[in-house]
């Protein structure tokens, strides 16, 4: 079977719930590696959560920085991700 | 109490949530349900098949009504490797073991049971914050600035929970702590899912579709989910396995899944992150940690809803004693909480078979794994591994304590390992007709 990524989003602005703290990122890329969307991006000698619309908030991200450059909120009520079938 | 006071404010309409609003507004309390999703159960909750052992739990009786989307009775286990593959097939004994539910469904429903009882519910609303004073969490802030106030909080907003963080409650993690996991939804009709899988799960091992954990397919109505992951530590991604989906992937394409799936279409992806520890500290003054956000979860052995009903039931009856003696502290809310999951047998037991096969699966090759499991399942899988481990390590350390232990542990699980027909009893009075 061919592989394929399905997921679906309510509309409405989520906010910028995820934001990177330029001054404590190290630019390791650890963000970078375990995010399964491709959010976070290399912007010169830092990371930041570009593809901020593809977030499916499963928060690997945050868990994985050592530097507590990673700021993990939520969304707006109603807004983000949205998994049919649980 | 003036609008937005209550007696209980609860963060999170998954498992924990609703059971413990249901529970509060049974016992007369005033209690407000926060979900950040329009539907309950469509964030990225996961988790499909409830346990028969504990729903047997007068506590959890009421689970049985909620709609279901197939019975299960078998399991399945694969073993397969360059050479050959090896199929054992697992009952327990005759009846039912589990009930598979899709949570978007079933979620919703308990919603709605929770607002019967008289909780309020307010959907589409995100907690972003938690109001402390004098050292007392109070209460909480929507995203539109919102305050509502409790005189216990009960934190059920899952794994990543921002209540238990803002608490200082839950930590990073990740390594041997976390699992990443991928999901995906196939389509296949349910005709087609009555005689590929019938009432059966089935579980996969082989190399390169998982990291440390034991792939899955658990059949719905006219989906299956399938479900594969792995341990967040150094040696989950590398060139080979760049990224999660590349062990789903190959999982897909396993001779035996593929004939399994043909005709599939995927209808939906998913990404979770699951816990595998406990969480140190569950309680603090005026709050309360429930389910995947106190780590209660047992992800090995596909396990955590049942354990969110519970400490979810359980913190609204510590939240009414807490109520009844205007005492909101730490110590009193842990007296009631932490007794009564102290003495559920179920939560115990399956805590002590979980931290016997983890460390034997941290410690052994995936192909060490799959020769232990073939030594053991025949007997009930990883139930008797929990036994097996230890009785072994204690022939082999001459130890009999161990042995006596194992033996001893055995006995205790009886009624587990076993499907008492009373479930299946029991269930068929209470399901929907
Ligand atoms: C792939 C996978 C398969 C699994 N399979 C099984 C299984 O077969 N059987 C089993 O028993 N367990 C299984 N589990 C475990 C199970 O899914 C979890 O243990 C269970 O969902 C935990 O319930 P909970 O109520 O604590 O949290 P959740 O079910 O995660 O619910 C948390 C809720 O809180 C909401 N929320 C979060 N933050 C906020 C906020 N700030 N404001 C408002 N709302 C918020 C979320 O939207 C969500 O609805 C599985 C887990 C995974 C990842
Ligand atoms: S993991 Fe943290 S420190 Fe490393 S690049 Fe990402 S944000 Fe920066
Ligand atoms: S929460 Fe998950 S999907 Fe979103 S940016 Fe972080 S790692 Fe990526």
């Amino acid at each position: 079977m061919k592989f394929e990524i399905k997921v679906e989003y309510y509309p409405g602005d989520t906010g910028e719930f995820i934001k990177v703290i330029e001054e404590n990122c190290t630019g390791c890329g650890d963000c970078a590696k375990f995010c399964t969307r491709d959010v976070w991006q290399p912007d010169g000698a830092i990371y930041r959560p570009v593809n901020l619309k593809d977030c499916v908030e499963c928060g690997a991200c945050w868990n994985v920085c050592e530097f507590d450059a990673v700021i993990f909120n939520e969304p707006k009520g109603g807004t983000g991700v949205r998994f049919e079938y649980g | 109490m003036s609008n937005n006071e209550y007696d209980v404010v609860i963060v999170g309409a998954g498992c924990a949530g609703p059971a413990a609003a249901k529970k509060a507004a049974e016992l007369g309390l005033k209690v407000i349900l926060f979900e950040k999703s329009q539907v309950p159960g469509e964030k990225n909750v996961s988790g499909t098949c409830l346990n028969g052992a504990a729903l047997v739990d007068p506590d959890l009786h009421y689970l049985m009504e909620g709609p279901v989307e197939r019975e299960i009775r078998e399991m399945r286990t694969y073993h397969i490797n360059k050479d050959r593959t090896t199929v054992f097939h697992e009952i327990p004994s005759e009846g039912l073991l589990l009930l598979s539910i899709r949570r978007d469904h079933y979620d919703a429903w308990h919603v709605e049971e929770a607002k019967k009882a008289g909780a309020e519910v307010r959907l589409s609303t995100t907690i972003l914050d938690i109001i402390e004073e004098d050292g007392y969490v109070k209460g909480v802030v929507t995203d539109t600035g919102e305050k509502f106030y409790g005189k216990v909080v009960i934190d059920a907003a899952g794994v990543n929970s921002i209540v238990g963080r803002k608490a200082g409650l839950i930590p990073k993690r990740k390594g041997t702590n976390m699992i990443l996991y991928v999901t995906v939804c196939v389509e296949l009709g349910e005709e087609v899912i009555n005689e590929r899988f019938g009432d059966c799960i089935e579980y996969y091992l082989s190399p390169g579709i998982q990291h440390k954990t034991w792939p899955w397919i658990f059949p719905k109505k006219d989906t299956v989910t399938l479900g594969t992951g792995g341990y967040m530590d150094e040696n989950l991604l590398n060139d080979e396995f760049p990224n999660i989906n590349k062990y789903m992937e190959n999982y897909l394409n396993l001779p035996a899944v593929k004939k399994k799936l043909e005709g599939g279409k995927i209808v939906a992806w998913g990404l979770h992150l699951e816990y595998d520890e406990k969480i140190k500290q569950r309680v603090k003054n005026g709050l309360i940690l429930t389910g995947e956000a106190g780590g209660f979860v047992i992800p090995f052995l596909g396990e955590g809803m049942v354990e969110a009903y519970f400490t979810g039931i359980y913190a609204a009856q510590a939240a009414a004693n807490a109520i009844e003696t205007n005492d909101f502290s730490k110590e009193k809310l842990a007296e009631t909480y932490e007794t009564l999951i102290s003495e559920n047998l179920f939560m115990q037991t399956f805590r002590h078979i979980a931290a016997v096969n983890k460390e034997a699966i941290l410690t052994k090759t995936d192909e060490e794994i799959t020769q232990m499991m073939q030594q053991v399942i025949m007997g009930g899988g990883f139930i008797s591994n929990a036994v097996h481990t230890n009785w072994m390590n204690g022939v082999e350390d001459q130890d009999m304590e161990r042995i006596q232990d194992a033996y001893d542990f055995l006995e205790l699980m009886k009624p587990y390992a076993q499907v008492d027909p009373y479930f299946e009893n029991l269930y068929n009075e209470r399901k929907r007709k």
